[in-house]
């Protein structure tokens, strides 16, 4: 089949045309689903200043009673002995395994 | 498998295992359609292909930090998730010898209303803790309460690395938060030289689990061992955490079992309620109470701004007029802010989601040259809201356009095999 020169412009135009609209749809994904992110994040910020009639924590009338000085089940205060006993953890060093994996030739992002 | 809210899910409750042996989440060679999104969305490179066809796996579960944002990226469904304590869940509430408690996360409640037809992020906190009641649970602790204990904890060890610093034995700064159970494994794993940055507090759930079987016990007059705590997550790596051997304070496992918030409804629809006319409950005494600075807890910079409430009052004095921070908040992306504080000077923060994010913020630290006190990292973009246990967002699997240029690379890809 042979290409006139009306043809060509119509193909130019096609191939353009979707160069663009795939362009544009791709970003309009991208966007959509960091707005589905938004809303809720909008929610929460909403429910802070609305719903929540305390927002700072100390002024938590339960954790006012956890942390009673006399009667409270934490009561030397945040990071006493039984919030290190129960509160508060030590962390391990896991390196090993990726270690292993990258020796048997996988590649990763880090 | 089971079908849960578009998600399939193996029906595993492990008990006792070592979670560094457990797929989280894998791909089903048979649904995967080789367009590797969950590639790029992977912030360590555990997925990826495993043949010349390009279908995904994940490769082993040292690589992978259970974040679950392939799955929820995934536009063919073809993640499943490995491990589901439903039916367990549903076993323990029938058995009246058993006291079951719910610990539901912050992000759960913003999440949840999708499953029922709410617009998305609808505000649905009530409506979950009458919903919980009706299910059978014993007490409907909650998790945001542990966020304001989190905040006190973790304030104070802030400021305590602040004042240390200069002395002998002083723990470094910045401090990094530790809630996020997928950055707290990935620094184990990748960062092991900074883990004396990270604040040495328990995440919420970490620490609502002791308290349960401690506390909660004595103050109900419950026998710790009667106790069965369910951890409600907007998360995947959730599962791994409350499997994790040291997590076994209270005498007992901490934390028995632990679900997200697409397996919550999943519940809720089983049990036949009708969500949307329940009425608005408030939790149990006396692990139930929150604030807002609690409930910020779901946002990335929600732990520093809800931080910042308690340490702008302890090191200035002074009473925090306005409770909005809103230089914290963060959309996306690496976020800084210089943070003035009378009587104190200025409190330099950094707020990072997103795993390569965590790697660059990290990276200046190794390199000594972090200008930091204070760094929050959440593995999934936008915090735990954007979490890898929430409903699906349905834009992405109704993507005609992604599903048809997969499907054309795939059918070119299997032209170039062939030939």
């Amino acid at each position: 089949m042979k290409l006139n020169r009306r043809g060509f412009i119509k193909l130019c135009g096609c191939v353009a045309g979707y160069a663009v609209l795939s362009v544009n749809m791709a970003k309009v994904a991208v966007a959509a689903s960091m707005d589905f992110v938004g809303l809720r994040q909008n929610s929460v910020y909403n429910a802070d200043a609305k719903v929540y009639k305390l927002r700072k924590s100390q002024d938590n009338p339960m954790i006012k009673k956890i942390y009673d000085h006399e009667h409270g089940f934490l009561h030397e205060g945040p990071c006493g002995h039984m919030s290190h006993h129960l509160l508060h953890t030590h962390y391990v060093d896991r390196s090993a395994g990726v270690k292993a994996l990258k020796n048997k030739g996988f590649k990763l992002a880090l | 498998m089971k079908k849960i809210e578009g998600v399939l899910y193996q029906t595993n409750a492990p008990k006792g295992e070592d979670p560094d042996n457990i797929y989280f989440v894998q791909v089903d060679p048979t649904k995967c359609e080789a367009c590797g999104t969950c590639e790029e969305v992977c912030g360590t490179g555990a997925i990826q292909a495993i043949n010349e066809d390009g279908i995904r796996s994940v490769v082993n579960p040292a690589a992978c930090m259970n974040c679950g944002q392939c799955l929820v990226n995934c536009p063919y469904g073809a993640i499943y998730e490995g491990v589901s304590y439903v039916d367990e869940i549903f076993e323990k509430l029938k058995d009246p010898d058993t006291v079951v408690v719910s610990m539901p996360a912050p992000a759960v409640r913003y999440g949840l209303g999708e499953s029922f037809g709410y617009s998305t992020g609808t505000y649905v906190g009530g409506k979950m803790h009458a919903a919980l009641r009706k299910l059978g649970f014993d007490y409907i602790w909650d998790n945001e309460f542990t966020a304001d204990v989190t905040i006190m904890e973790e304030g104070t060890e802030l400021i305590q690395r602040v004042q240390e610093q200069g002395k002998e034995g002083a723990r470094p700064l910045p401090q990094f938060t530790s809630c996020c159970p997928a950055w707290v494994k990935f620094v184990e794993t990748f960062y092991p030289d900074l883990l004396a940055n990270v604040s040495s507090c328990k995440s919420p759930i970490g620490m609502l689990g002791p308290l349960a079987k401690t506390y909660g016990a004595h103050e109900t007059h419950t026998p710790a061992k009667k106790i069965y705590t369910v951890s409600i997550m907007p998360c995947i790596a959730k599962k791994y955490e409350g499997l994790r051997p040291e997590m076994a304070d209270s005498g007992f496992q901490d934390i028995d079992a632990t679900i997200n918030t697409r397996e919550l409804a999943y519940m809720i629809k089983k049990a036949g309620l009708d969500f949307r006319s329940l009425p608005d409950q408030a939790p149990d005494a006396v692990l139930g109470d929150s604030t807002g600075a609690a409930t910020i807890f779901g946002n990335s910079g929600g732990v520093m701004e809800a931080a910042l409430r308690l340490g702008y009052e302890v090191l200035s004095g002074k009473k925090l007029g306005n409770p909005d921070i809103k230089v914290v908040r963060t959309h996306e992306g690496i976020n800084t802010a210089d943070i003035p504080v009378p009587g104190f000077g200025t409190v330099k923060v950094a707020v990072a989601s997103g795993l390569s994010n965590a790697a660059k913020l990290c990276e200046e630290v190794r390199a000594g040259k972090s200008p930091y006190h204070f760094i929050e990292i959440m593995a999934c973009p936008g915090g735990c809201v954007n979490g890898g246990g929430q409903p699906l967002d349905p834009d992405i699997q109704a993507s005609l356009f992604s599903n048809t240029v997969a499907q054309i690379n795939k059918r070119f890809r299997a032209r170039k095999v062939s030939a």
